[in-house]
């Protein structure tokens, strides 16, 4: 597990992964696009709309993945001094910003012909909104310090001063009665949607997660190398 | 003994400082009512509508007008190295961080505290409300005090964009406005939400000196 | 009472100096010479622990200084090249300022004898911002005598001070080093202040 650590090892190991998980995630895609397509049954109050669902919560559960891993990764690069989190803070912000963009206009593109409008003030909406402000600014801080030192230090404390509001995304729909429905798979109950839907959704959470992966792996190299550049 | 007296000298420091750059306060504050005017002109001056959103405008204004002055927070003592001079004194760079939000608290928001009975006269809000209002914003001002300290200590070496720091502060402060605006508009709950804002405070409080701190000696160490 | 032992500084995995070893007894003046960027200021800023050495170590009473650093803050007096005097105010004020933030103990005649030294006296009710650069460094010396404490860390004390001035620095430093202190500071040129250890960086 040192590649998770090591810029090096990381190297390595990307060589080897980035080709055969992006042909997996395009096969993924295909797989699983076929499937919310055209092998699942439209749902009896939302019709064919209920198809948003695919590519909405896959993106929403990994923005706040994503924002959770960077987290994890500050907290090891300023309690551990690991250099490498600062990295890969750098690298996977823009990502997290896009799975969040991509669920919010899925969502109120979904919000439209379910709820009559394309957005409400409810608590679930705007905390995705903040998580989404939250990823631009962990850009912006990237561009616009000058020192590296202090910019990537700077930049991690606030990922962890803003982690506050992952939990309030993720309990948001059980903590205030809002439009927005409450999660219908979870870990400690059966899962109240039913298992024809269920498929095409985990082939495209996996997907997601693989496409997320050999982007980030990209990305991460690309930091790699103009880090080594900047410093000869 | 010695070091409580530091500790005063340090508020009459402050305490010069402000007043030798009081018309910046004073400017904060004009800033604050004509922003007022502006508001009433735009939406009309329509007594009902104005008396309903009065609180909400009110508490947005404040949250604007005091996050005009967060370049002060920092910035001066950091570029003419008395920040640095401060730690040598004796306190620690997170201690530094505390002394300094109650600084800006007693000297910025204070100010503003005093001047809501006049908004609320002007905003046409009815004085039972006024006691809700006062309550709310002694506490949402200290968080904001403290959630200043730490964006302006963030971006004590960015010199490009400095509005990064007010967007910060303006973010992390949504729930402190959801929850005293509500206070404000539901007294039945009262208690519960002037809990809740009581906890988001020593929430805030206890990661202040660790963030501002960190921030400050990484800012000394790099400049 | 300082001694600074293989002491190595990296910034950036750049080395800025290597392997500097100083001992700074009571009544020594050492002088940091070097060229623009060579690190003076970040030497000094890591003896006062602010930036953290790559390699060796920094000794004060025998002791680690990051264990007792409190005690070291009481006994060393920093001036860097900034102006740290409130240049709002006047310089009355910044002196009282000072003598009440330090908790020094210099009553008021021996402010009146230092600024009548320093040429500073009939200043004393106007704002900083009307001195010159030349004046605003001295009052920023004023605040050795004031602290009156036994380490001096000076950052370039000599820069931008007339002939004058300088003999009078000399002739501080000198009365400092009788009285059992310790002075380090750095300078870019060749002052002729009798020194006891130099360092090239």
């Amino acid at each position: 597990m040192k590649f998770l650590v090591n810029p090096s090892k990381f190297n390595e190991m990307a060589d080897h992964l980035f080709r055969p998980l992006l042909i997996l995630s395009i096969m993924l895609f295909a797989l699983g696009l076929l499937f919310s397509f055209y092998l699942s049954p439209d749902d009896y109050q939302q019709g064919s709309t209920v198809r948003i669902m695919y590519v909405h919560v896959p993106s929403a559960w990994l923005a706040l993945l994503t924002y959770a891993i960077m987290t994890l990764y500050s907290i090891l690069a300023l309690a551990f001094r690991i250099p490498f989190g600062f990295i890969f803070n750098t690298a996977v912000a823009p990502i997290g910003a896009v799975f969040t963009l991509i669920c919010i206009i899925s969502g109120s593109l979904w919000g439209k012909p379910m709820w009559g409008t394309w957005w409400v003030w409810d608590a679930r909406l705007t905390s995705v909104a903040i998580l989404f402000i939250i990823y631009l600014m962990i850009i912006f801080m990237n561009l616009s310090f000058e020192n590296r030192v202090v910019r990537e230090k700077v930049v991690a404390i606030f990922i962890l001063v803003g982690s506050v509001n992952l939990p309030i995304v993720k309990f948001s729909v059980d903590w205030w009665n809002t439009l927005h429905q409450p999660a219908t798979i979870s870990k400690l109950s059966k899962p109240s949607i039913d298992p024809t839907m269920m498929t095409p959704l985990i082939i495209m959470t996996f997907a997601f997660i693989l496409i997320g992966i050999a982007i980030a792996i990209l990305r991460i190299k690309t930091e790699i190398i103009s880090r080594k550049s900047y410093l000869s | 003994m010695k070091f409580l007296k530091k500790i005063i000298f340090f508020y009459y420091r402050e305490y010069k400082l402000n007043l030798s750059g009081i018309q910046d306060i004073l400017t904060n504050i004009i800033f604050f009512f004509v922003s007022i005017f502006i508001f009433i002109f735009s939406i009309g001056p329509d007594k009902e509508t104005i008396s309903f959103i009065g609180v909400g405008i009110i508490w947005t204004l404040l949250l604007l007008s005091s996050t005009l002055s967060l370049r002060k927070f920092y910035q001066e003592d950091f570029e003419n190295g008395n920040l640095f001079i401060m730690h040598l004194n004796g306190f620690s760079f997170g201690f530094i961080a505390i002394l300094k939000t109650f600084s800006h608290f007693l000297f910025v928001q204070v100010p503003f505290l005093l001047s809501i009975p006049i908004a609320c006269i002007l905003l046409n809000i009815a004085n039972d409300k006024l006691f809700y209002l006062f309550a709310s914003f002694s506490i949402g001002s200290l968080i904001l005090s403290c959630l200043g300290s730490i964006s302006s200590s963030m971006n004590l070496m960015n010199q490009r964009n400095f509005l990064l720091g007010s967007v910060v502060v303006m973010i992390f402060s949504v729930p402190v406005v959801i929850f005293s605006v509500g206070i404000i508009n539901m007294e039945e709950s009262f208690n519960s939400l002037i809990n809740i804002l009581f906890g988001i405070l020593l929430i805030v409080f206890a990661i202040n000196p660790w963030a501002s701190g960190m921030c400050l000696k990484l800012s000394l160490e790099n400049s | 009472m300082i001694i600074v032992k293989d002491l190595t500084v990296e910034r950036l995995d750049k080395k800025i100096f290597e392997n500097i070893n100083l001992s700074l007894a009571s009544g020594n003046i050492t002088i940091l010479k070097g060229k623009n960027g060579s690190g003076k200021t970040t030497f000094l800023k890591t003896i006062l622990n602010l930036i953290a050495p790559s390699f060796g170590s920094i000794y004060w009473k025998g002791k680690l200084l990051r264990t007792n650093l409190y005690d070291f803050y009481n006994n060393v007096t920093y001036i860097a090249d900034k102006t740290t005097s409130l240049t709002k105010l006047s310089v009355k004020d910044n002196i009282n300022i000072w003598r009440k933030i330090f908790l020094s103990n210099i009553n008021d005649s021996q402010i009146e004898v230092a600024l009548k030294t320093l040429k500073l006296e009939n200043y004393l009710n106007q704002k900083v911002t009307t001195l010159s650069l030349g004046e605003t460094k001295k009052l920023e010396l004023l605040r050795l005598i004031i602290e009156n404490k036994k380490i001096w860390v000076l950052d370039e004390p000599l820069s931008s001070l007339d002939d004058d001035s300088i003999e009078l620095i000399k002739q501080t430093f000198e009365d400092h080093c009788a009285k059992e202190g310790s002075i380090i500071f750095s300078s870019h040129q060749n002052p002729g202040i009798y020194v006891t250890e130099e360092i090239h960086l």
